[in-house]
């Protein structure tokens, strides 16, 4: 046992009693501080925090508003996105449009990426505003299309849906209309309106 | 009634009220340790959590009682007992109110301080019967700071002894009477109190003297081995020593069972000042983080024992010259 003193090995340390004094003062009254202060604990199963608008939660199929038919269209593109290869779609051709035959997704594999909302070109598949996951049955987290559009029904929607992401991500729509026109003229010009052009 | 049942009855009483307590305070310091860190503490078993002591205390017993194969069988299970006893026997000597107590020793306050170090020796038979390195290194930093750390709880608790001119505790109680309680005292009342309190923490082995329980170096320390009603045990051992002390505390600094209200509300008083200097306790446990052993033994030899002795000449000058002896 080395017989420093307090701290003698910490060159940075300072030992002087006052310093020790505040210290101890200092941590004490934050202890006390919070001693006296409400709780910031939520009751969580009696008591749910608001969501955020965005929130990523559990995965659903959703209906038409106006029609009150189901969204998807069977087009396969979250299939194909989905990094982790959860979800299985087969396609229902119909003369006026076509529907999934089946939908699969399998929960307990879904990593939450959000990527099948963002391609979704119907709207069908959104996230809800719940994480409410926890089962005791590994299988019941392996999700049919009755199982997607029940689950679409029960919790809130999440305020994300495949075309509102692409309007919110991809170029103003007036501005694209614009930028088409003043790069006619542009060939002409400066090294910097040649890279306008290139964009055109 | 006959004397000899009297002297069984009244340790039946004392130790299960002390039990009961011990189990309550756990729950007063999780509570109490939440609302420090701006949470709730245990709330769901029963209104409140004031269920969660019986909880935790069923739980305990259903455990499977583990022995280690290596470990020395007969040292290792009488341990916790030997542990135990002395955190027990210290409620002994303490006065909850005039008259109640179970003994009221002439030398109260010196069979308290020489039976609560006693329990290092349940203490490193724990580390030393685990057969398990981290329990001996934990049992052995255990036994170089508590001893390192009666002297000056010692001194510190011979002050208020020496300004009552007397080693029974109800004659220290009995001289704080009318308000005038050794944490009052002028100067030496205050340092006294410091240097009682910092000891006592050191004798727990509390935070910021932790040491035997650091969980990156030693995991849990001497009770590593431990599980089930054994820990248990251990468990009740260190809180009931921790309450003793409290008590102690409020025995010889902060006038004992005196307050305001009739006679009969003194042990409702002597209660809520041991609870007091607990809550104290554990609001310096929630504050501080660890210091090393070398300070810690530096905080002892170098600090408070020399401090603690000049305190005690200190006061016995003060004694002196108050009763009229220059």
């Amino acid at each position: 046992m080395d017989s420093n003193g307090i701290g003698r090995s910490r060159p940075s340390s300072d030992t002087s009693p006052l310093f020790v004094i505040r210290a101890v003062a200092k941590a004490m009254w934050v202890t006390l501080f919070n001693l006296f202060r409400k709780p910031v604990t939520v009751h969580y199963p009696d008591k749910e925090r608001a969501y955020p608008d965005r929130y990523r939660g559990l995965l659903a199929l959703v209906y038409e508003p106006d029609t009150g038919e189901e969204a998807c269209i069977g087009c396969r593109l979250c299939e194909f996105v989905c990094p982790p290869a959860v979800i299985k779609v087969e396609m229902l051709k119909s003369e006026k449009r076509n529907y999934a035959k089946t939908f699969s997704l399998e929960l307990y594999a879904c990593e939450f990426c959000e990527l099948c909302v963002q391609v979704c070109p119907t709207d069908a598949i959104v996230m809800m505003k719940s994480f409410d996951l926890a089962t005791a049955d590994r299988r019941e987290m392996l999700l049919d299309k009755d199982r997607l559009h029940a689950i679409g029904l029960q919790h809130q929607v999440s305020w994300a849906t495949g075309n509102k992401l692409r309007d919110m991500q991809g170029p103003p729509k007036m501005a694209r209309a614009e930028h088409g026109a003043p790069a006619a003229p542009a060939p002409a010009g400066a090294p910097a309106a040649k890279t306008a052009g290139g964009e055109a | 009634m006959p004397a000899w049942i009297t002297a069984l009855i009244a340790p039946f009483i004392v130790l299960n009220v002390v039990i009961g307590l011990v189990t309550y305070v756990t729950l007063l310091e999780r509570k109490f340790a939440a609302r420090m860190q701006s949470r709730i503490g245990p709330y769901r078993v029963g209104p409140h959590g004031l269920l969660q002591p019986i909880a935790d205390a069923v739980k305990l017993m259903m455990k499977e009682d583990v022995v280690p194969t290596a470990a020395d069988k007969t040292v290792y299970n009488l341990a916790p007992i030997v542990f135990l006893i002395p955190c027990m026997l210290i409620f002994a000597t303490i006065p909850f109110a005039p008259g109640l107590g179970v003994a009221d020793l002439n030398i109260g306050i010196l069979f308290f301080l020489a039976v609560s170090s006693m329990e290092i020796v349940g203490l490193f038979m724990a580390g030393w019967g685990s057969n398990n390195k981290y329990a001996l290194l934990s049992a052995m930093r255990a036994v170089n700071q508590i001893i390192s750390y009666d002297l000056p709880f010692i001194f510190s608790a011979l002050v208020p002894v020496m300004l009552a001119g007397s080693l029974k505790l109800s004659d220290i109680a009995a001289a704080q009477a009318g308000g005038a309680w050794f944490i009052l005292y002028p100067v030496i009342g205050q340092l006294a109190f410091i240097a009682f309190m910092v000891s006592t923490l050191a004798a727990e082995n509390r935070v910021p003297f932790d040491i035997l329980e650091a969980e990156s170096e030693l995991v849990a320390g001497f009770r590593v081995e431990y599980s089930g009603m054994k820990f248990a045990l251990i468990q009740l051992g260190e809180y009931a020593h921790i309450i003793g002390s409290s008590f102690l505390g409020s025995v010889l600094f902060l006038g004992a069972w005196a307050g305001p209200g009739p006679e009969y509300l003194g042990p409702l008083w002597m209660l809520l000042k041991a609870m007091f200097l607990f809550l104290v306790l554990t609001w310096i446990r929630w504050s501080f983080v660890r210091i090393r052993v070398d300070q810690i033994l530096t905080l002892s030899w170098k600090f408070l024992m020399p401090a603690t002795l000049m305190l005690l000449v200190a006061t016995s000058f003060v004694v002196v010259w108050r009763a009229g002896g220059f």
